[in-house]
């Protein structure tokens, strides 16, 4: 196991990974060696900095590495190779074990069963963290199970499961809060108290890694993005910088009733035509470009009923970030192949 | 942590429906073996309390030792499976401390109603016998049969560690169970027929030797040989440190054992 430094320094990242590695060990059990493991997927050559304060989503589809990183931060898988830096207090701490101290980590979809009251479950793990009763009692009320306090396990629904599960990673006041598909299995109402939570969070500057393959649901969430895909780091920066840098910026859906012929109606404003779609009595029009002038020119001669700016998806960012159709990346997802990937516009023009 | 596994153990379905195996097994085999009309193959027949101690251990060897498999065998698996052990992975508290609270909870969930139900054989011995085992007698008693209680617990939680899913987990506690208590003599007479030793030949003294010394081999056989430092009739050409030496050793090396595989456990 790699080990890591701690100093204080405000401007600095809480956590800094460096050419980070960590690849699962695959059975390929032959006859002179049954036992024979090789390294398969996992994560490559990671560079990653996670800010005091800053909401991070970790993004990619399935297999793309995400649970593996957040095992990474979250101190239960070892760095085979890189290091991580963390700068939590003046305090020197000189093993991995003591980025646990830090960190909550929240897996995805942990199955709380038995016989063990909600209480009970908390303070379990609350005393591998010499957490006091007082807190636990805090944090029941934070996530809104303290009425359910005394309910068997066995009896909670899967939303309130997530809950409990938000409760124990934040047991131990973390500097870096971890969180592996939160959003599942809580209803509406749930993701809205999550997403405030979050966010409040943050603003007392917990340093927060959300990891999804819902852009559209970390949208209004998240500071900073990583787009990850099979193991490594595609781009990372805030959504707008990584938009721009992947050509999915500045693009407008605008909807609207009544005949119009696209063509000549903007043929003197710079734009570029994405997507044209329906009929004179409803129509959907796509495009990237001056979203005033072309508003201004559409409500001319057709009736508007809205317009908003397009937000990339997954698929979108993905297909951009790798210069790969969907269907390819799609097949591709379970490929145990580490190749280099990253093939974003900047590079293409370096 | 160990405290609240032995609380959910030992409260919890499974040792409600083990219990009525320990009291037919332990408390039972104590009564029939202090029986004064009891005759046993060969004609002999128990004549002191540690004799009828090492008599009645069988239902530890068969009943107990199987009661701490079947406590024990999804003891890291059923967190795996469940999410949970991601969750106690990423605490802070080392791996090794938690492997040890593990060991600790789940023997205790098993050795606490043993222990209880052992110290209601004692009373039995006294009430049939009029006399009771010796302090040293009882401790040794107590001692050998906590370790081999500890013994497969660590088995079956080494088991527990590899397993991905229940099914596996069982059937590797339970293999390792059914191999040393009831394979282990199919061991022992291949190797004394390979040796050329005549088999079964209780009044052999090559075939008792062989068999004492293959004994230690088997944590079963260990557990035999530490009561029988205690019968000075018993001589199976095993002394008494080499006995505690092989207790010693199997302790040890699956304790060790559990706690690598605890260092790189992946959830």
């Amino acid at each position: 196991m790699q080990g890591f430094r701690l100093s204080q320094t405000m401007a600095e990242p809480l956590l800094t990974f460096a050419n980070a590695e960590h690849r699962h060990m695959i059975s390929v059990p032959t006859l002179p060696r049954p036992w024979k493991k090789v390294k398969g997927p996992g994560i490559v050559g990671l560079n990653l900095d996670i800010y005091s304060g800053c909401v991070l989503g970790l993004v990619g589809p399935n297999g793309a590495g995400k649970t593996t990183l957040m095992r990474m931060m979250a101190g239960i898988l070892p760095l085979q190779a890189g290091t991580v830096s963390a700068r939590f207090s003046s305090t020197e701490a000189k093993h991995v074990d003591d980025l646990r101290q830090w960190v909550g980590h929240m897996p995805e979809q942990v199955r709380w069963q038995g016989a063990q009251t909600v209480r009970e479950a908390l303070e379990a793990i609350g005393d591998m963290r010499n957490t006091p009763s007082k807190r636990i009692e805090g944090l029941l009320d934070l996530v809104g199970l303290n009425l359910r306090k005394d309910e068997q396990l066995d009896n909670l629904s899967q939303g309130m499961r997530q809950r409990l599960s938000i409760a124990a990673a934040l047991l131990g006041s973390p500097k870096v809060l971890l969180l592996d598909e939160p959003f599942n299995g809580l209803d509406p109402v749930a993701a809205e108290a999550f997403t405030q939570l979050v966010k409040r969070l943050a603003s007392k500057g917990v340093a927060v890694v959300i990891s999804s393959h819902m852009v559209a649901q970390l949208d209004q969430l998240i500071d900073r993005i990583a787009l990850l895909h099979r193991g490594q780091l595609l781009d990372e920066g805030n959504l707008e910088e990584v938009e721009r840098r992947l050509n999915l910026s500045n693009r407008y859906r605008i909807q609207g009733k009544g005949a119009i012929d696209i063509a000549s109606l903007l043929s003197d404003i710079e734009h570029e035509h994405l997507d044209f779609e329906g009929d004179e009595n409803e129509w959907s029009f796509v495009f990237r470009g001056q979203a005033e002038a072309v508003l201004h020119s559409l409500m001319a001669s057709a009736t508007v009923t809205s317009w908003s700016p397009v937000a990339p998806n997954l698929v979108e960012l993905l297909c951009a970030a790798t210069g790969m159709e969907v269907e390819d990346i799609s097949l591709e997802v379970g490929s145990s192949a580490m190749l280099p990937m990253r093939v974003s516009e900047v590079e293409e023009d370096e | 942590m160990s405290q609240r596994i032995r609380d959910r153990q030992l409260f919890g379905i499974r040792l409600k429906i083990m219990l009525p195996i320990l009291i037919l097994f332990l408390p039972g085999m104590a009564w029939g073996f202090s029986d004064p009309e009891i005759l046993l193959p060969g004609g002999h027949q128990p004549s002191t309390p540690m004799e009828v101690l090492f008599y009645a251990s069988l239902g530890v060897v068969f009943g107990a030792t199987m009661c701490a498999v079947l406590l024990s065998f999804d003891g890291i698996s059923r967190d795996r499976s469940s999410g949970m052990l991601e969750i106690r992975l990423a605490q802070p508290m080392p791996r090794k401390h938690q492997a040890t609270a593990l060991i600790l909870g789940h023997w205790q969930a098993i050795a606490l109603p043993v222990y209880a139900l052992m110290l209601v054989c004692l009373v039995i011995v006294r009430y049939r016998m009029s006399e009771w085992p010796s302090v040293v007698e009882t401790l040794v008693y107590l001692l050998s049969t906590g370790l081999i209680l500890l013994w497969y617990t660590l088995f079956a939680l080494l088991a527990s560690t590899s397993a991905k899913e229940q099914g596996t987990a069982v059937a590797f506690g339970i293999g390792v169970w059914f191999f040393f208590t009831f394979l282990w003599a199919l061991v022992t007479t291949m190797v004394a027929y390979a040796s050329g030793v005549a088999i079964g030949e209780s009044n052999d003294p090559t075939w008792v030797a062989l068999e004492g010394a293959l004994d230690l081999l088997s944590p079963n056989g260990v557990y035999h040989h530490l009561l029988e430092t205690q019968l000075p009739t018993v001589d199976r050409g095993i002394s008494a440190w080499q006995a505690w030496f092989g207790a010693a050793v199997w302790t040890i090396v699956p304790w060790w054992m559990l706690h690598r595989r605890m260092e790189g456990l992946v959830p």
